[in-house]
């Protein structure tokens, strides 16, 4: 079979370069775009994906890792009675009201009471034990270093958190979550600034496997025992997902970043068609000619539909290749990008759908080809 | 194998009956095509001549099944045309016809060779096969020293002789040209006259033209003129003339 397609778009591939900058940069929007949300929203997960537990045992309901309600204590040796589990520790989470030394006023804080020891679990991946056991001092606190400004404060300089008195004691990267500021504690601290009197037992028990693979299977296995009150279990990874998916719909971002994925895809897809249609007026012709020949129009079609997917596939490697460098460029500028493998495929599910629609619609304007016309 | 003027239904390999053609635009009525009946033996360069406007193209295009009647019928190697569906028609346009037409048509990002193997590769022949035709007919119209160059390295005279090569490597039936030499000088339309008279002879190809270039009736086994849809004269120029192909 000759490749009249791909020959057509290399020999032409001025004509050709519009749909693929089109798709390209419709793909690099769509890219970016989603792995800013994700990098954002995924803030909001940040206790879970910065820590090394595989299941997470909390209140039943819990929508997001922020609106957690305190649990039964004695949860913990529910779940020690399972072999798989190879460790078990509470977590605090308390909302505060800081005042630091600094003209702030009030910056609404969320308290993280964990355990500080070297084998401590929560933010295991991004506080190193020494910085960790600093946090055993009483009214010892942490924060993020791109978070200490908003806070009024400096590093071992005192603020109080509802009413109490902490101090500073180190400065850490990767805490920093949405619609608060995280504050790490000890869970000794952490109860002594706990306003609320109704809590008589940790926000969530978090527990490490002896194999991480099987945090879905334990979550389901550990559900469901009414005998130490209300609670329920997550894998490691469920859980982020449910937090990521409440803030995203919660704030309507979701919505927002449907709706600009749907008009950057719009867009994309009328550039794209509209250069597609201009290179099949452009050989209509030909085309005609062929079909005189008796090449179907079946046939016919099917090279501009294969056009329109090496227009797609060039557009998303130029899309990957700029998308990369960039989200290199932001990780490096601390803005927060995230971009997984389900993400990615999206993306380029999206850009090849683009095309697919550019090249469908494309495909219309060869009704218009009638060999007749060729007599005059 | 020449044939008489006489010949009995069945015989010829193409043959309209009273078939109509008409076109309306707004409120005119044009009727291209008057109760025309006409037959085209095998193995024959037929010229069809006349003014412009006198139906001659629309002709073509009836015969060769890319148009419609209005009414009539027109029957081609046995079949009648207006009896198939779009694709029988395109199946039967791609295994017994080849086309020709003013403008040469040729895919600018192909070489010659591709523009030949194209309509091949379409009707089932090998890569092999297509490639081995399309040298042979490109050989045969005198640009196997070209084949790998693309339109925009050709001269005018050199894409018709392409055009004709894609035509001609189908082997088809009937081919069919419309005006093949008028966007041509007149060195290169004397070439193709004679390639197109040459496929007549060798390949038994009928070969039904429409031109008003009148050194093409020299060529042409038989002449038909029309004038307002309908066949004025129809005369053998050729009866005993010499087989070379030079006039």
């Amino acid at each position: 079979m000759v490749a009249l397609a791909r020959k057509t778009l290399v020999y032409e591939w001025r004509r050709f370069l519009p749909a693929i900058l089109a798709v390209g940069f419709a793909g690099l929007l769509q890219l970016l775009q989603l792995a800013l949300v994700l990098g954002i929203f995924g803030a909001t997960s940040v206790y879970i994906t910065r820590s090394s537990a595989d299941v997470w045992v909390g209140f039943p309901g819990t929508q997001s890792v922020g609106s957690g309600r305190s649990i039964d204590p004695n949860v913990e040796s529910r779940v020690l009675m399972d072999p798989a589990v190879t460790r078990v520790e509470p977590y605090e989470w308390i909302d505060g009201d800081w005042r630091g030394a600094g003209n702030t006023g009030g910056v609404s804080v969320f308290v993280s009471g964990i355990d500080p020891s070297a084998q401590g679990l929560m933010f295991s991946k991004v506080l190193p034990p020494a910085l960790r056991a600093r946090l055993a001092e009483p009214d010892a606190v942490i924060v993020d270093r791109a978070d200490i400004d908003k806070l009024g404060v400096k590093l071992d300089q005192t603020a109080t958190i509802n009413g109490h008195r902490v101090r500073v004691v180190g400065v850490g990267s990767g805490l920093r979550g949405l619609g608060g500021i995280n504050v790490i504690a000890s869970l000794d601290t952490a109860h002594r600034l706990d306003a609320d009197d109704a809590d008589n037992g940790p926000t969530y028990f978090v527990a490490k496997l002896r194999d991480p693979a099987q945090a879905e299977a334990v979550a389901t296995r550990l559900r469901g025992d009414a005998a130490f009150g209300p609670y329920t279990t997550w894998s490691a990874a469920n859980f982020a997902r449910i937090s990521v998916t409440y803030w995203l719909f919660d704030t309507g971002a979701g919505a927002g970043v449907l709706f600009l994925a749907g008009i950057v895809f719009l867009v994309g897809a009328v550039i794209t068609s509209q250069t597609l249609v201009g290179a099949v007026q452009g050989s209509v012709r030909e085309y005609a000619t062929l079909n005189a020949l008796g090449v179907g129009v079946g046939a016919l079609r099917k090279v501009v539909l294969e056009q329109a997917f090496w227009v797609g596939a060039l557009g998303l490697i130029g899309a990957t290749v700029l998308g990369v460098a960039l989200l290199v460029l932001a990780r490096s500028q601390d803005v927060p990008v995230v971009l997984g493998p389900v993400a990615a495929i999206t993306c380029i599910t999206l850009v090849m759908g683009q095309a697919t629609v550019s090249g469908m619609a494309a495909m219309r304007s060869m009704r218009r080809i009638d060999p007749a016309t060729l007599l005059r | 194998m020449p044939h008489t003027a006489a010949t009995t239904p069945g015989t010829p390999i193409l043959r309209a009956e009273g078939v109509c053609k008409a076109f309306e635009s707004g409120r005119q009525h044009t009727q291209v095509l008057d109760h025309l009946s006409l037959a085209i033996d095998p193995g024959e360069l037929t010229l069809i001549s006349g003014p412009s406007g006198c139906g001659k193209s629309t002709l073509l295009a009836v015969l060769s099944g890319l148009q419609k009647v209005d009414s009539g019928r027109v029957y081609a190697l046995g079949s009648e045309l207006g009896q198939l569906d779009l694709r029988a028609l395109e199946n039967f346009r791609l295994q017994h016809t080849g086309f020709v037409f003013q403008g040469f048509n040729l895919f600018p990002a192909l070489t010659a060779l591709e523009q030949v193997e194209l309509p091949l590769t379409h009707m089932g022949l090998s890569r092999q096969e297509a490639r081995e035709r399309a040298r042979h007919s490109l050989e045969e119209v005198g640009l196997s020293h070209r084949v790998k160059l693309r339109p925009s390295e050709l001269s005018g005279g050199e894409k018709q002789r392409v055009a004709i090569a894609r035509a001609l490597a189908k082997e088809p039936e009937l081919l069919f040209a419309d005006e093949p030499t008028s966007a041509l000088d007149a060195a290169n339309g004397q070439t193709i006259i004679d390639i197109l008279h040459t496929i007549a002879r060798t390949h038994g190809t009928t070969v039904l033209c429409v031109s008003h270039d009148p050194r093409l009736v020299a060529h042409a086994d038989r002449v038909l003129a029309m004038e307002d849809g309908r066949i004025l004269s129809d005369r053998r120029p050729g009866a005993g003339a010499p087989k070379e192909s030079s006039p």
